[in-house]
């Protein structure tokens, strides 16, 4: 009895070692042929990944043993990687007041979001196929390098180190901003206090970011010493000013126009007249990648020689046959601008139609929060920044 | 399934006690006067006087402070009202809503039906009714008085209070001392009649309505909530109820056991029926599902049905476990090597299934000789195994298949849907993980003690938001080539690991409470080891485990929150993130955190009362 138990127990364990060892020699059967095999996996299985997120990087799932064509989709452009998705993943921060915010409806708004309609609509020909990804300071350059992001439309600021270093590439900056400071005018500030008379002040920021650096240096500056407080979040700042416990808050000029407004009534001032700090917001995304920067780059520019010449939403049809040479190109009335990029030709039509010029996005997004369309953000001919090239 | 392999003279019924809260009650004392209640319980001697009025006034003072902050003119309360959907369901598509309701709903008539199979609701005596009332009289009093209120809404909150306290003393003077005490109302019917007083006080209170405009700014009408707010919670309500009725008309004509066991299998499918059929709706290919996907099913199912019933032969012996530990190892030989040898499938999602099927082969067919006693048992075994395939195919099918619904983030799942989705799963992966891990813990064989102890040890002394960290970011570097994992479901599973190794002590204790008599009591029965544990230890030790069991299962629930910081949009992180956000709300992040923990309050609170009552009524403590 017990022996025909121990001969059975070999004999399963010696077909469980064949079973494993035919196993090893089928893969290596299958692999000298595998070239065939594996396209077609690859065509059958553009639909059935990406289960449960949708759309977040489908390239990696379904090609289980070519590694040529998954190099070959890295090398090509981030253009052809989008068109090819068929939906546009655009890195955003979900909590930038009136930049990108998630409304209740559900969906993302604000003036970033907007961006990423437009490029999407530029390169998709669909202003809503685009995937908001909510990324933190800490992910968002992370995100761009692993591909979980095409572009970042983040309140991200254009520095050396970030174009170099971190190995990003800005585009045209879509928003001007800058450091300011906000006190109460009860404490003896107005608007044209300036750094130095915050002697002895206590200054409250949130905590990890530029802005922290950037009051200390204005301070040691202008030779005042301030204490600094930070918090965690700017919401926190905020309270922490209107219960009285900072003396002075101080971030991005158009985050405190914000804050003024949502609390008024109040004696609020916000100084000095010129920011502490220079913070040219705009998209950012993978360096030398130039076929989609320029994708990137023009539908900024798009949205801005509209503005400057005043095509919008509502009369975009009508100069597409009745504009001037330079918009007729642009909106793909003639000419091959748009399809040498690798667009569409309507590409930007479809840009101003569905989603608006710059006037347009910024009118949706920031007024409402109290920041009016000034100063730097005005087109050049008005003695803003705002300045695209030429169209031809 | 389980019904099939309890020795054929005893049927389950036989080991369950009838249970009557009425019975068990202890006699009360009798009801004492105001006056002498108050004398003897509140002011009995000069320090206890003094020890009570201190801390009324404390009491008094932190309720007005909370009411002062909670009712507060700053309190933007319209920021919740207008984003109560986006808390519910986050991004969900507005003309796709209905199936969160449906969704819901199934829920919601499934928990009705099984309270009555399960006879889980309790009673509750009409005295006991009427001190709730006039308990939530008083404490809409309490706001009457001591909130920052206008004078109207003074009155207003009065004037109620006293009508609800007087409903409540009514309920207590209309009967007799002996009746308030004797008659008994299942707590669901009270539960319902709450529900249905808020039901109706949607069609008829003037909340207003609160929504996005078409400017996309934040608007109110004057009146009552939108229709699409009245109706759902109208129909949930006679879901609920009807639902109930039902179970209760139908429940002494099934076989108890019968249907407490199909009951509980859907109420494990549940969560991945309501995530991946109804909310997600999948796009099904049909000319693949023809092609492949069911000729694949039927491959598992004829294939494993015949190696099952091989398996289960009661003269195959020693052979049948080894094939079950052959299929094994070879399922997971597909998983480790880095050359697939299942390769020749078509592409992922099939790899996906056949590697699954088989894992799931060879664990099943470990299980095959306890079956193996006659030829109606290993039918009933063979058919779990085909039951278990449809349901497994069909789900895998709908998660692998694009998804019709148009929502531009990465996740279709968010708010509080997501949390009670990831709770819910959770606990489901943990809870046979951990009684796997407590058994192997106390095991005779060195290898599985060594490995439990050493997997609870090593989880238990990591801080959770570190697994959640590494199974969020971390884990897709360790999985084979060619697989990716979503990371609401990579959440689900590090959590569920961690929560499984608190949940192995946690049974671990009731399974070290067994006495050994209990242990040799089966041997000299002739038991196999299997059959002893699963028939005689783990019921007993399960019972014992239960208080510890909920207590997990609520730790699990609320540290869901954790999930807010990387990055899912649980309803936490909508409260303190989302909503603090936008336009119209800028840096409103109290009232939305208020609302959560009230929130996460009701649903502990409702387990830890519900846990009370189990224990009670398997009187854990009393023997």
């Amino acid at each position: 009895m017990k022996n025909t138990k121990l001969f059975r127990l070999l004999a399963v364990l010696f077909a469980v070692t064949m079973f494993a060892a035919a196993c090893g020699s089928d893969d290596a059967a299958d692999n000298a042929d595998g070239d065939s095999t594996s396209s077609d996996s690859d065509a059958e299985g553009s639909d059935d990944s990406g289960s449960d997120d949708a759309g977040s990087d489908d390239a990696g799932s379904d090609d289980a043993g070519s590694d040529d064509e998954s190099v070959d989709l890295t090398q090509g452009s981030v253009l052809d990687e989008v068109i090819a998705r068929g939906t546009l993943n655009c890195g955003v921060s979900g909590a930038g007041v009136g930049f990108s915010t998630t409304n209740a409806d559900g969906r993302m708004v604000g003036f970033d979001a907007d961006f990423c309609r437009a490029v999407a609509a530029a390169v998709l020909g669909d202003a809503e196929a685009v995937n908001f990804v909510e990324l933190t300071a800490a992910e968002r350059f992370t995100a761009i390098q692993t591909g979980d992001a095409d572009v970042l439309m983040r309140n991200t600021t254009w520095t050396q180190s970030r174009d170099t270093d971190v190995g990003m590439d800005f585009g045209p900056t879509t928003y001007f901003d800058g450091q300011q400071l906000m006190a109460s005018a009860a404490s003896g500030f107005s608007s044209s206090s300036t750094v130095a008379d915050i002697d002895g002040a206590v200054v409250c920021t949130n905590a990890g970011t530029t802005t922290e650096k950037n009051i200390s240096d204005a301070a040691d500056a202008a030779g005042v010493s301030i204490t600094l407080n930070t918090f965690e979040d700017f919401d926190i700042v905020t309270e922490n000013f209107i219960a009285g416990a900072c003396d002075i808050i101080t971030t991005d000029g158009s985050a405190l126009v914000g804050r003024k407004s949502v609390n008024e009534p109040n004696d609020w001032v916000i100084f000095p007249g010129q920011p502490i700090s220079k913070e040219p917001l705009g998209p950012t995304y993978g360096q030398n990648d130039s076929a989609w920067a320029d994708a990137v780059n023009w539908t900024v520019y798009a949205t801005l020689i509209a503005d400057e010449k005043g095509v919008n939403s509502g009369n975009v049809d009508d100069m597409l046959v009745n504009g001037d040479a330079e918009i007729i190109r642009l909106l793909g009335g003639e000419g091959e601008l748009q399809t040498v990029m690798g667009l569409n030709a309507d590409a930007f039509y479809q840009v101003i139609a569905q989603v608006g010029n710059y006037g347009e996005i910024f009118d949706a997004s920031l007024p409402p929060l109290g920041v009016e369309r000034a100063g730097a953000n005005t087109q050049w001919t008005d003695g803003g920044l705002l300045y695209a090239p030429p169209a031809r | 399934m389980s019904s099939s392999v309890v020795p054929p003279n005893l049927t389950p019924e036989d080991f369950e006690v009838e249970y009557s809260e009425e019975a068990s009650l202890p006699p009360e004392d009798p009801s004492l006067s105001p006056s002498v209640w108050i004398q003897k319980n509140l002011f009995s001697s000069p320090s206890s006087a003094v020890l009570t009025v201190v801390f009324s006034v404390i009491a008094v003072l932190t309720i007005r402070g909370l009411l002062a902050f909670i009712l507060g003119e700053e309190r933007q309360w319209d920021a919740i009202a207008t984003n109560s959907r986006l808390m519910a369901a986050q991004g969900y598509p507005l003309d796709q809503f209905v199936r969160i309701w449906v969704a819901f709903g199934s829920l919601i008539g499934l928990a009705g039906f099984s309270a009555a199979i399960f006879r889980a609701s309790g009673t509750i005596s009409l005295k006991r009714i009427a001190i709730w009332v006039m308990n939530i009289g008083v404490a809409a009093g309490v706001i009457g008085l001591l909130a920052p209120l206008s004078s109207s809404g003074r009155m207003g909150w009065i004037i109620a209070a006293l009508v609800v306290f007087g409903v409540g003393a009514a309920i207590w003077f209309g009967f007799g001392e002996e009746r308030r005490r004797s008659t008994f109302i299942p707590s669901i019917w009270v539960l319902s009649g709450f529900a249905l007083i808020g039901v109706i006080s949607l069609w008829v209170v003037p909340y207003g309505h609160y929504f996005l405009g078409e400017d996309g700014r934040a608007t109110v009408e004057e009146g009552t909530v939108a229709f699409s707010t009245q109706m759902p919670w109208t129909v949930m309500w006679a879901i609920l109820v009807v639902s109930h009725l039902v179970g209760l008309a139908v429940r002494d004509r099934l076989p108890a056991q019968a249907s407490k066991g199909f009951l509980g299998l859907l109420w494990v499918i549940a969560p991945f029926v309501a995530n991946w059929i109804i909310l997600r709706d999948p796009d099904f290919d049909y000319d693949h599902v023809f092609s492949t996907d069911i000729p694949m099913a039927l491959a598992f199912i004829v294939i494993g049905g015949a190696v099952l019933w091989a398996q289960s032969s009661s003269t195959i012996g020693e052979t049948g476990r080894l094939l079950a530990i052959a299929i094994l190892l070879a399922a997971v030989y597909t998983w480790v090597s880095r050359i697939e040898f299942l390769d020749f499938l078509p592409n992922w999602s099939m790899l996906q299934k056949a590697r699954l099927s088989m894992l799931f082969l060879g664990l099943y067919g470990l299980a095959a000789s306890n079956f193996s006693r006659d030829n109606a048992t290993r039918r009933a075994y063979v058919a779990g195994w085909v039951i278990f395939m449809v349901i497994f195919h069909w789900l895998v099918t709908a998660v692998n298949s694009p998804s019709t619904l148009n929502i531009q983030s990465d996740t279709y799942l968010g708010g509080f849907t997501l949390t009670l989705f990831i709770a819910w799963l959770t606990l489901l992966v943990s809870f046979p993980i951990g009684v796997v891990m407590a058994l192997g813990r106390t095991s005779n064989l060195p290898i599985f003690r060594l490995l439990s102890t050493g997997y609870i040890e090593i989880i238990r002394g990591v801080p959770l938001i570190t697994i959640l960290f590494f199974f969020a970011n971390i884990l897709l570097f360790f999985l084979p080539e060619g697989m990716e994992i979503a990371k609401v479901a990579a959440v689900v599973i590090g959590y569920g690991l961690f929560s499984a190794a608190y949940l192995a002590e946690n049974v671990r204790g009731g399974l070290q409470s067994i006495r050994r008599g209990q242990f040799e009591a089966a041997d000299a029965l002739g038991l196999t080891t299997s059959q002893r544990t699963a028939f005689i230890v783990l019921p007993q030790a399960l019972r014992v485990s239960i208080p510890p069991l909920v207590g997990q299962a609520i730790a699990t629930f609320k540290e869901t929150a954790l999930v807010a910081i990387i990055g899912l949009n649980d309803f936490l992180r909508i409260a303190n993130n989302t909503i603090p956000a936008q336009t119209d709300f800028v840096g409103a992040k109290r009232e939305g955190l208020l609302i959560v923990s009230a929130i996460y309050f009701v649903v502990a609170f409702s387990m830890s009362k519900y846990s009370q009552r189990l224990e009670k009524r398997l009187g854990l403590g009393t023997r």
